[in-house]
Formats: C-alpha cells, sequence, structure tokens
C-alpha cells in the first residue's frame, strides 16, 4: 500500500468517474437519436433507485457480481485471465444445491449445513478452474482457451445432471426442472428492509470478508505479493526465486473457490434450489465489474452496486417508455471508456512521477548554474 | 400522445404510492387497487413478455395478437415489458410489481420463466389479476393459469412430416432444452411413429438451460438444420422460437421442407421470403388464450387455476396455409379426431 | 562554445546552435552548441544518459528541438523526419543493426530505396553501385552474400555501406564500438579514415576515451545535456577527458590487496546445459571460486554467459554437471532456496529481471527477499520493516530518489541498478553473481558499485563477475577465465593480461589450448 497522498486517490478516482461522465454522454447522444428524453431515463433511474425494493434488489445483484469480480480479479492480478467464472459458478452453485438439498443433511445443525455448503461449491469451484490451471501448468495451454471451453462443457454438465435421473427432482406437469429445495436449516435468512419487498441476501457478509480477504492476502502476505510481482513481471519473479507455475496453479485454484461463492447468495438466499432459471452470466459481468473497479476491493463494491443499479432500473426505464437496451449501451460504453480512461491516467501517473522524481533531485536546470563540483548524475535522457 | 400522458400519471402515481408507502413504514403491497379501474374507465392491462418480446415471429408475437385483438375490441390501456437476457429472478419479479403497483389490474405474464416469481408476487397485490401463459408451476387465488396440450399438436404435424418425408427421416430442432420444449419433441416423435414406425427422427437443441439463446438464434437453428438436411433428412420441425427462421432459410437453400411452431409462421410477414418451404406449422393459440383471459376478467368472470387448451379447444392445432398438406388433410382430420375422442393417447413426456 | 565559422575556412558541414530539447519533467538538452569541420571526424563525448543518443536523434530528424538551429554547410534546415535528414546527406549508423538476416547484402541495402523502375528492380545496377563504394572506401562488403553469414564487424560495414548508398556525405555512428572486440575496433577505425579521406564528415559518439583519442580530430564534451566543452585531441589526455565528462576525478576499476582464502563457496563442475535444439550452450563448465574472490567471465556476448548465470541461479536446470555451495550440493534446489542459502544476484538486464518497474522502491526491496527478515514475518509481509530497510538502502546507496514510495520506473537506470546492488547485498550473501553490474550506469554509481563489492569481498565475499567492460573485468577480478562457445577455454592472470590479449581469447584468435 502507498503512502496516503490526496494526488493518488484524485488520480484513482479521475479513470472511473471520467469514463462514467463519457458513458452518460455517449448514452445522452443514443437517446437523442432516438428521440427520447434524457431527462426523462435519468429521472426514471434515479426514481427507481431510490424505491427500496429496487435498492435492494441492486445490493443483491452487487454482491454476486464483487464475488464474480473477485474471482476475477485474483487472475487478472496475475495477468490471467480466468474467463471460466461463470461455468465455475454455476457447476458449484448446482453441485453445492444439490448437496443441500439432500435428505440426509436435513438432520444436521443449521450452521454446518451452511458452512458444508460453501465449502462444497468453493472446492468444486476450485476443481473447475483447476483444470484450466493443470493444462496451462502442464501443457502450456493458454487459460483463456481452455477456461472458454470449460464454460461450455460445465453448460452440458448441469444439464445432464438436472435430470430426474441424476441430480434433480421429479416435478410431473412442471416447466421448470431443479434440484430439491434446501429446507429451512439450509438456508441463509435474508435482512428485512424497510419498505421492500426484497430482503437484503443474509450472505452479503460473505462477499464483504471475501473482499477483505482480498485484500489482506494481496497487501499483506508474501503470497500476495508473490501473485502481484509475478503479474507484473514474471521475468523478475522467477529470478526472486517465485515459481510461476506454483502461482498459476495456486491463484487458479483461489479464483475459482471464489466464483464457486458466486451463486451462494442467489441459492441460498432466494432460489433455494438450482433450477433452469437459475441466474446465469454473472462470471461475465464479473469481468467488467472487475475492469471497471480496477481490481481494488473498494473500487469492486462500487462497481458492483453500480452495475447491479443499472441493472436493476432497466425496468423501470422500460416502463417510462424507454427502451431497456440502453442499460446495457451505457455498461458497455463504461467499460470500454475506463480501460481507456485508466491507460491514460496510468500514462500521466508515470509521466508526473518521473517529472517529481526529477524535480526533487534537481536533474532539470539551467546548465549556466551547473558547476562542476555538484555531484548529481542524474541521467538527463527520457 | 396519450399514452405518453399514460406514463407520466402512472410515474405520479407510482412516487406517490411510494412516498405513501415510505410514511406507513409498510411493505410496498397493498394499494396497489388506488389506479384500478372505475366506471367506464379503461381496463389496464400489463403484459410481462419474456426474452425476444414483441416482434418475436413467434410465441411473444402470437400473445401479442391476443391483447391487440382484445384491444380493439375492448379498448385497454395497455403497458408491455419485456425481459431481457440472463436476469436474475429479482428483475422479473419486480417487473410484475411494477406493472401491478403502476395501477395494472390485470397483468399477464408470458411465459414459463416467470412461474417463480409471479409465485411471489401475486400474494402481495391480491387485487390484481394475474395470468401466466405455458406454466402451471404458480398457483393462487388470482391466477390464471394458461397453458396448451402442446404434444397434441406436435403429433399432428409429426404425422403430417412422416407421411410426406420420401428419406424416411425427419428431425426435430428444439430451442432449448427444456420440459416444455421436450413436450413436443415428444408428441411429433409420437406422431412419426404412429404413421412410419420405422422413420427416423433426429433431434436436436440449439442450447443447454441456463443458456436460452436457443429460442433468439436464427444461425445456430440453421447451422443445425443444414446438418440434418445433409444426413438424408427431408423435413425439420422448428420447435424454437425466432431460431426457426434459420431453419427455413436452410432448407429452402436445400430444397426441403420445415414445420413451423407457435404460430401459422406460413402467412407471417417477417418470413415471406421462406413461406414456400413451410410445409405446416404447429399453431398453439396463445392468442386465444391471451384474448380469453382478459375477455373473461372484462366480463367479471376471472377464473383462478389451470385452463389448458388443447385439440378439442381448438387451443392447438396443424396449419393448412400454403395448401401443401391439402392431400393428406383428410388422414390428419382423422387423427385429430381420435386424439380428441381419446382413442390415441398422445405422451407428454418421454 | 559555439565556433563561428572563421573567414576562409569552408562552413562547416553541421552545425548545432543553441539545440534544446525537454521532455516531460527533463530536459535531455540544453543549449547545445556543436560546430562539425567538413572532412573531419568528430567525436561526442559523454557519459550515459548524458544526452547524446537524444541531440543525434534530433539531428537525424527523428525527434524535433525545441529550440536552436541546425545548419547543414552553412544553410539553416529543419528535419521533420529522417527521410529529410538523409535528403541533406545526413546518414545514421544505429549501434543496434537494422539488418533482415535471410536477405543478401544487397537486398539489405537497397531495401527502403530501391532501384530501378517501381515495376522492374534493376540489381545489376546496384550490385555495381554497391561494389563501386565498397572498392573506394574500403569497406570489403560482398553484395551477394547473406546477412546471416556475415560477423559483427562485416554488419556494421553494412550498415556504413547502407548509408553511403542513400548519398549520405556525413555520417553519423551512434557508439558503434560497443559490440566490438578491440581487433574490429582498429578495422572500423580504418574503414573510419577512409572516409575521412575521400572527404566524408563523421560524427562518431563515444564514452570509451581512448579510442576518440586515437580516431578524432575535435572532441565535443557533454555533459548532463549540455556542450561543456570543444578540444583537440592533442590537447587532452583521456584522463581529462573524463573529468570534463564526468565533472569530477575518475574511478577506477581496481582491487587492492588480495583478500582470496582458500575456502571454496562455489564449486561448479562438469556443468552442462542444453539449449532448446539440444546443442550445447554450455559445455562442461568447471570452476570455483573461494571467498574473497572475484572470479571474472571474460566473453563475447551470447557465448554462454547467460545460461551459466541461470543456471547458477536455478532459474534454468542443467543437463548434467554438479554446483555445491559452500560444500552443500544445490544443483536441484530451485532459486529461492539458492537464494535463502545466501546467493545474491544482480541480473544482466535489469528491466526484466532486477526490478518490477510498476513497483515502489520499497517493494522492490521485497523482490527476491520475501521469505526472509527483515521483508517478511512467517507468511506475512513486514511493511514496516521493509519500508525501514529501504531507506537503509536509499542512503547508504546514494540511490537519488525523493521517497521510497515512488515506483522503480521513476528512477534512472543507475539508481536502479544501485537500489537491486543494495538489495542483494542486504542479506549478507556468501556469493554474489553480478552481470554486468555497471552496464548503463554513470560513473558515480560505477564507482559506487565496484566500492561495495570491493568491501564484501573484503569481508570475504565469492564474487562471479561478467561483464563486457574489459578494463572492469580486469581491474575488478582476482582470476579470470574466458568463455567461448559454452566452454572455459582459457585462465588469466589479471595483473598481467591487457585488454587486447583478452580480446584475442573472447574471439578465440589465441586457439584453444
Amino acid at each position: 500500500m502507498r503512502r496516503f497522498a490526496p494526488r493518488a486517490v484524485l488520480l484513482g478516482l479521475a479513470a472511473p468517474v471520467g469514463a462514467l461522465v463519457f458513458a452518460v454522454l455517449v448514452c445522452a447522444v443514443v437517446l437523442a437519436a432516438t428521440g427520447h428524453s434524457l431527462f426523462d431515463t435519468i429521472d426514471a433511474m434515479v426514481t427507481a433507485a431510490q424505491r427500496p425494493r429496487t435498492f435492494v434488489n441492486s445490493l443483491n445483484s452487487a454482491t454476486q457480481y464483487y464475488l464474480a469480480a473477485i474471482a476475477v480479479a485474483i487472475g487478472f492480478r496475475m495477468k490471467l485471465f480466468n474467463i471460466g467464472v461463470d461455468g465455475q459458478y454455476r457447476l458449484a452453485a448446482m453441485l453445492s444445491a444439490a448437496l443441500a438439498g439432500a435428505t440426509w443433511m436435513e438432520g444436521l445443525p443449521s450452521v454446518l449445513r451452511i458452512t458444508m455448503t460453501i465449502v462444497a461449491a468453493m472446492l468444486v469451484g476450485a476443481a473447475w478452474a483447476g483444470v484450466a490451471a493443470l493444462l496451462k501448468v502442464t501443457r502450456g495451454i493458454s487459460e483463456v482457451i481452455s477456461t472458454i471451453m470449460l464454460n461450455a462443457i460445465a453448460t452440458y454438465l448441469v444439464s445432464y445432471l438436472l435430470n430426474p435421473a441424476r441430480l434433480a427432482e421429479e416435478r410431473p406437469g412442471s416447466n421448470n426442472i431443479g434440484t430439491r429445495p434446501i429446507t429451512e436449516g439450509g438456508q441463509v435468512g435474508g435482512i428485512p428492509v424497510s419498505g421492500s419487498s426484497s430482503d437484503l441476501f443474509g450472505l452479503v457478509f460473505l462477499a464483504a470478508a471475501v473482499g477483505f480477504a482480498y485484500w489482506f492476502v494481496l497487501s499483506r502476505t508474501r503470497f500476495g505479493f508473490e501473485l502481484k510481482a509475478t503479474g507484473l513481471s514474471e521475468s523478475a519473479a522467477v529470478a526472486s526465486g517465485i515459481s510461476v507455475k506454483k502461482m498459476v496453479l495456486l491463484s487458479m485454484l483461489l479464483s475459482g473457490a471464489v466464483a464457486g461463492l458466486v451463486g451462494l447468495p442467489q441459492l441460498l438466499g432466494s432460489s433455494h434450489e438450482y433450477s433452469l432459471d437459475f441466474p446465469p452470466g454473472i462470471g461475465f459481468i464479473g469481468i467488467a465489474v472487475a475492469l471497471l473497479g480496477r481490481n481494488h476491493p473498494i473500487g469492486m463494491a462500487l462497481a458492483a452496486v453500480l452495475w447491479g443499479l443499472l441493472d436493476n432500473s432497466a425496468n423501470a426505464l422500460d416502463l417510462a417508455g424507454v427502451p431497456r437496451e440502453i442499460v446495457g449501451i451505457m455498461q458497455g460504453v463504461i467499460v470500454l471508456s475506463v480501460v481507456i480512461a485508466y491507460e491514460l491516467v496510468r500514462r500521466y501517473r508515470v509521466r508526473t512521477e518521473q517529472r517529481e522524481v526529477g524535480k526533487a533531485l534537481g536533474s532539470t536546470r539551467d546548465p549556466a548554474a551547473d558547476g562542476p563540483k555538484d555531484d548529481n548524475r542524474e541521467e538527463a535522457s527520457a | 400522445m396519450r399514452r405518453m400522458r399514460g406514463t407520466r400519471l402512472a410515474a405520479a402515481a407510482l412516487a406517490l404510492g411510494l412516498g405513501l408507502a415510505a410514511c406507513g413504514g409498510s411493505s410496498d403491497s397493498g394499494d396497489a387497487g388506488s389506479g384500478s379501474t372505475g366506471d367506464g374507465a379503461q381496463l389496464k392491462v400489463g403484459l410481462a413478455y419474456d426474452i425476444g418480446g414483441r416482434g418475436d415471429q413467434s410465441f411473444n408475437d402470437s400473445a401479442a395478437r391476443g391483447i391487440d385483438r382484445a384491444k380493439q375490441e375492448f379498448g385497454l390501456d395497455i403497458k408491455e415489458l419485456e425481459a431481457g437476457a440472463g436476469e436474475s429472478e429479482a428483475i422479473k419479479e419486480d417487473r410484475l410489481r411494477q406493472l401491478a403497483e403502476g395501477g395494472y389490474t390485470t397483468v399477464i405474464a408470458v411465459g414459463y420463466a416467470y412461474a417463480t416469481s409471479l409465485a411471489k408476487v401475486a400474494p402481495d397485490y391480491t387485487d390484481v389479476q394475474f395470468a401466466l401463459v405455458d406454466s402451471e408451476d404458480a398457483t393462487g387465488d388470482n391466477i390464471a393459469n394458461i397453458v396448451f396440450a402442446e404434444e397434441q399438436g406436435s403429433f399432428l404435424v409429426g404425422v403430417a412430416a412422416a407421411l410426406k418425408s420420401t428419406t424416411d427421416k425427419v428431425g426435430f430442432i428444439g430451442g432449448v432444452n427444456t420440459p416444455l420444449i421436450q413436450k413436443f419433441e415428444v408428441g411429433f416423435t409420437a406422431g412419426v411413429k404412429q404413421v412410419k414406425p420405422d422413420a427416423e427422427v433426429q433431434v436436436k437443441y440449439l442450447t443447454e438451460p441456463p443458456d436460452f439463446t436457443g429460442f433468439n438464434d436464427p444461425a445456430k437453428g440453421e447451422t443445425a438444420a443444414n446438418g440434418m438436411f445433409d444426413a438424408g433428412v427431408d423435413i425439420v420441425y422448428a420447435a424454437a422460437g425466432g431460431s426457426g427462421n434459420g431453419v427455413f432459410k436452410a432448407a429452402k437453400a436445400k430444397g426441403k421442407l420445415g414445420i413451423g411452431v407457435d404460430s401459422d409462421q406460413y402467412n407471417l410477414p417477417g418470413l415471406a421470403e421462406v413461406k414456400d418451404v413451410i410445409l405446416t406449422s404447429m399453431i398453439k393459440k396463445v392468442d386465444v388464450g391471451v384474448y380469453d383471459f382478459i375477455s373473461s376478467v372484462k366480463d367479471g368472470e376471472f377464473a383462478k387455476g389451470v385452463k389448458v387448451y388443447d385439440l378439442e379447444q381448438g387451443g392447438v392445432d396443424y396449419a393448412t396455409s400454403g395448401g401443401k398438406v391439402d392431400d393428406i388433410k383428410a388422414q390428419l382430420d382423422d387423427f385429430k379426431k381420435q386424439i380428441v375422442d381419446g382413442t390415441i393417447k398422445v405422451p407428454a413426456q418421454k | 562554445m559555439p565556433t563561428e565559422p572563421a573567414g576562409g575556412e569552408p562552413a562547416p558541414a553541421v552545425e548545432l546552435t543553441g539545440i534544446t530539447k525537454r521532455f516531460p519533467g527533463v530536459v535531455a538538452n540544453s543549449d547545445v552548441n556543436i560546430t562539425v569541420r567538413p572532412g573531419t571526424v568528430h567525436a561526442l563525448v559523454g557519459e550515459n544518459g548524458a544526452g547524446k543518443s537524444t541531440l543525434m536523434k534530433i539531428l537525424y530528424g527523428m525527434q524535433q528541438p525545441d529550440e536552436g538551429v541546425i545548419a547543414v554547410h552553412g544553410a539553416p534546415v529543419v528535419f521533420a523526419s529522417p527521410a529529410d535528414a538523409i535528403g541533406a546527406g545526413i546518414g545514421m549508423v544505429h549501434q543496434h543493426f537494422m539488418l533482415a538476416d535471410n536477405l543478401t547484402v544487397l537486398e539489405n541495402v537497397v531495401l527502403g530505396s530501391e532501384p530501378g523502375s517501381a515495376v522492374a528492380l534493376d540489381f545489376a545496377a546496384a550490385r555495381r553501385r554497391i561494389r563501386d563504394i565498397s572498392d573506394s572506401y574500403g569497406l570489403n562488403v560482398d553484395p551477394d552474400r547473406l546477412v546471416d553469414e556475415l560477423g559483427v564487424g562485416e554488419r556494421q560495414r553494412v550498415e556504413i555501406l547502407k548509408v553511403l548508398y542513400r548519398g549520405a556525405r556525413t555520417l553519423i555512428l551512434d557508439e558503434p564500438t560497443a559490440v566490438l572486440v578491440p581487433q574490429e575496433v582498429d578495422e572500423l577505425f580504418g574503414n573510419l579514415r577512409e572516409l575521412k579521406a575521400e572527404g566524408l564528415t563523421i560524427l562518431f559518439i563515444s564514452h570509451k576515451l581512448d579510442e576518440v583519442l586515437s580516431v578524432a580530430d575535435d572532441i565535443t564534451v557533454i555533459r548532463r545535456g549540455t556542450t561543456v566543452a570543444s578540444v583537440s585531441p592533442k590537447e587532452v589526455t583521456a584522463r581529462k577527458l573524463a573529468e570534463l565528462m564526468v565533472g569530477t576525478a575518475l574511478p577506477v576499476p581496481e582491487l587492492r590487496e588480495s583478500t582470496v582464502t582458500d575456502r571454496p563457496v562455489l564449486t561448479v563442475t562438469g556443468l552442462t546445459v542444453t539449449g532448446a535444439d539440444g546443442r550445447r550452450v554450455l559445455d562442461d563448465v568447471s570452476f570455483t571460486i573461494h571467498a574473497g574472490e572475484v572470479l571474472g567471465i571474460a566473453g563475447v556476448e551470447g557465448n554462454g554467459q547467460a545460461e551459466l548465470v541461470e543456471a547458477l541461479m536455478g532459474i534454468r536446470a542443467p543437463a548434467a554437471g554438479r554446483i555445491a555451495l559452500g560444500g552443500r550440493d544445490i544443483t536441484r534446489l530451485p532459486t529461492r532456496r539458492r537464494r535463502e542459502a545466501g546467493m545474491g544476484y544482480i541480473p544482466e538486464d535489469r528491466h526484466r529481471q532486477g526490478v518490477v518497474l510498476e513497483s515502489t522502491l520499497w517493494e522492490n526491496r521485497v523482490l527476491g527477499h520475501q521469505t526472509r527478515k527483515p521483508s517478511s514475518r512467517g507468511p506475512l509481509i513486514d511493511i514496516r520493516a521493509a519500508k525501514a530497510d529501504t531507506e537503509r538502502i536509499v542512503r547508504d546507496y546514494d540511490v537519488r530518489t525523493p521517497n521510497i514510495d515512488v515506483h522503480a520506473s521513476a528512477l534512472s537506470g543507475g539508481n536502479q541498478q544501485k537500489l537491486i546492488v543494495g538489495r542483494e547485498m542486504s542479506a549478507d550473501p556468501v556469493l554474489l553473481i553480478a552481470s554486468h553490474p555497471t552496464r548503463g550506469v554513470d560513473v558515480g554509481a560505477q564507482a559506487a558499485i565496484w566500492d561495495h563489492i570491493r568491501r564484501a569481498r573484503a569481508e570475504h565475499l565469492a564474487v562471479l563477475l561478467i561483464s563486457a567492460d574489459l578494463d572492469e573485468l580486469i581491474g575488478m577480478s582476482d582470476s579470470l577465465s574466458v568463455i567461448l562457445r559454452g566452454r572455459l577455454v582459457a585462465d588469466h592472470d589479471p595483473a598481467t593480461v591487457t585488454p587486447e590479449q583478452l580480446g584475442s581469447a573472447m574471439t578465440g584468435a589465441e586457439g584453444e589450448d
């Protein structure tokens, strides 16, 4: 962690805020071009966000987005692209739902049941990510390719397992199919919010704990240090005695374990079963949120909430006669512009830092004042 | 213009409702009826479509036709909302709640995807009458379930396919591998086997849940159909929503035939280019279901519970547009009669 | 010191007046004044980073000055691109050759200025012209050979020929001797004299003073971005020139009394490393370094030095052989365990292996020491202790930085290197592997680094020193071995060997006996 400096914080905020403003401008243009009013749109969104239910729903979405983003960010810090968070969490949610809903689990104490469910989900996620890690470490296969493939395999595996003959429950006459519902003892109760029909997911605290652990491991532990160093310069990491293969394996397993948690707030807090309508695609949202939040534990939390608010205000837009697709456009533009903005800010930061080092050391000077006894030999070339 | 004002009014009512709810500290249920119809006022109907919405040339459009007809006859105040891909349960739930809170006293959830959310929402809005299309999974005093005997209609187009096939190989392309679409497959296969027990039925689902893009991806449909045609299949039944367009495109390119679904697809303007390869369609009269429902509400005769639209009711059928099945119409109608009188029991599950 | 052209004398081939170039944060050049007389070899000398390269880029049109005037043969010019400079008869021979290996000399020369019409290439005419140029300047270049087959010196002559072919009358040579062994340097100087005799003007950039004094007619000294003196080689000594360059007295690489003990620290036996193609890049290498001894390895780059270092550090697995540190077999130990056993490592490429540019200084101090105190405590990084020790390194090793929270990328190469040396010394190593420890480092930092190595040697540190700087090798080593094609081919006594003898051994001219 660097020393607290107001400028560093400002610079850190410049990119996401700038990107956000830019995205709003682009959306204003799109809205104007399609004959919709920007103010009505903003009005509808703000009104929606003020409604307790929408706000709670947004936080609930954000809980899952945040977990997915952390899973992605663990890889990002290592320059690993775990595109497979999506498959990992779906498989993990499905299998842990089957476990949590199993009849024999009903006799166990609630805490043990929930703990077992969480551990199972983490193990499944880690195992699925581990496949990609092993392929990369032993065969040099890009984790991007393998995790994309594993996503597809996970989809088919889930639909194979989600069958009355296997892990799903027989439901005559139903169009849905799912695992055996988790009974009360296996559920994680929500936190009621006044004025809202939906409860806040109890596992929002799990997400917060994971966020704290992410921060702690990365900034305080040797493992985190080695992980960051490997991500920034693999060759320097090797020279300083870090086993890159071991780091790839460990960070993918960790990423997968966190990915395994993504579906749990929904599973244990609301759905209580894994069925066909279990929300897909959160892994990909996680990538966007990690980019937007710059892999920073607090940045990603803010990004996740923003993303959740946007998603959950789409209905209000629809109701106000604004196409809901504007939300998707806004999200896309935000991510795109934030990536560009970060790069601009990074370059600016490097330049100002070099300038400041130069200034502090006085390498920039009037040659006339340059006496031969001056022992300062800072390199002058850029 | 009127629509705009209506929206603003709704928004104002919403804001007011919110304020009241906040003051009272109560949950946001209960006051939904405040905007309900007074004497002589228009019936306010909210529609929550499944992914694709109005204009999908298939399932959603069929529901839209029903609402359009009802509007023409009764003059309704309609609000239509549409699902987004990959959205969460909470967003679906929120959609239904927004309609209920917006004063729409009649709310139709189009598609089984709304089953779970409707089950949660309906008890909070006892003044609102809900209809759920395609699912019996949500029940309640204010829920009417509009379901269809898809297997019966599929059986008939299966018979047509078997009679018309020269290669004795026919295909079934399902949009997404869900129990609902499996119902289509089972009925279709039974129909084929009824006429030609040795005929081969190739089956392909475009996507597996939770990937529901199979209902809206013509490119996938085209690829799958091409595969089947290359393997000697000459007629493909596309129970794949918007993806069926791709199936017909492939059929046209290869000089083969396709069978449509949900609507009488021969007559859909969006499919005019490929209509000459559409042998028939398994018509699922969602429009009739929707119209009947609104009509019953209008007449104050809302009936909760399941209403099955089958062959007997005319809720499902095969289409004759284009005249390609005219020569076997007698046989088809004979089978229809047998199903209606119970001589043939069409299976609905594997 | 701007020199006005005196009446009667021909206008200068190139004249730079008041050139100033600013980069964000630094002034690379400031009020630079150089007058190059036609038909002379003009040397531009200065330390690394003094601004020579920037100046040459300006003269070659690759960068534009913020202030100042460039005049060619008396007429002011503005170069927007190298094409303009070439048009004005100025050509540049880069330090790193820009030749395509799998093309012939002819093809390389005409590349970019294809002869004949746009459709048909007139290779016959081009070949004739290359032969003409080669003969008239004694370059001895065969247009039909593959560049791949050519040695370093020959490639450099191809580069020169390429520039002449494009009609240059003024040649800029950027550190041309950096890649050459002493014999090749002599050949190059022969060529330069021929070119001069034919009336061409040479602008010669170097920081090697002996070379400059032997070949140049005029010398301009640049220091910290500005020209500080114009001298004639007849009037100055190498020492005086060096002091002009540095602005202070010059450090000398030398060891005082021997500290060599008879206690072996590193014993390498039969070490063999194979490349990806199965070829032996390191072949049966054996040597011993004792406590308090510096073993220098001399060799032309690419003869197995990098592989030797990586095998010793455990970065590359050897095919055969044994490595023992203080009697303990470490052949199979991973890098981290070797470091923990007391091996320090100053890598050849500091940006790739030495520092993480996007990390702060204190984080870089932890790098490679993340398992040891004071950097860590158990599984946790001890940030406070690591920072405190970084402050100590910054102080003791004179790392010029405003604070330890800046990123390594903000520091100059020399200061990065001092940080690396300080870090590697911080864990009291028993063995230091120093690969080009002073490459690209200014004279002050160089002296400091030598000092630290000397001090540690006195405290019984064993050092393996690899360097391309023969003066450094000879001055800093207790014993010297020459590496050639992966084998240690000769041992020399640094007290008696000359750079020339070492150069011959490095190229194999001396034979392998």
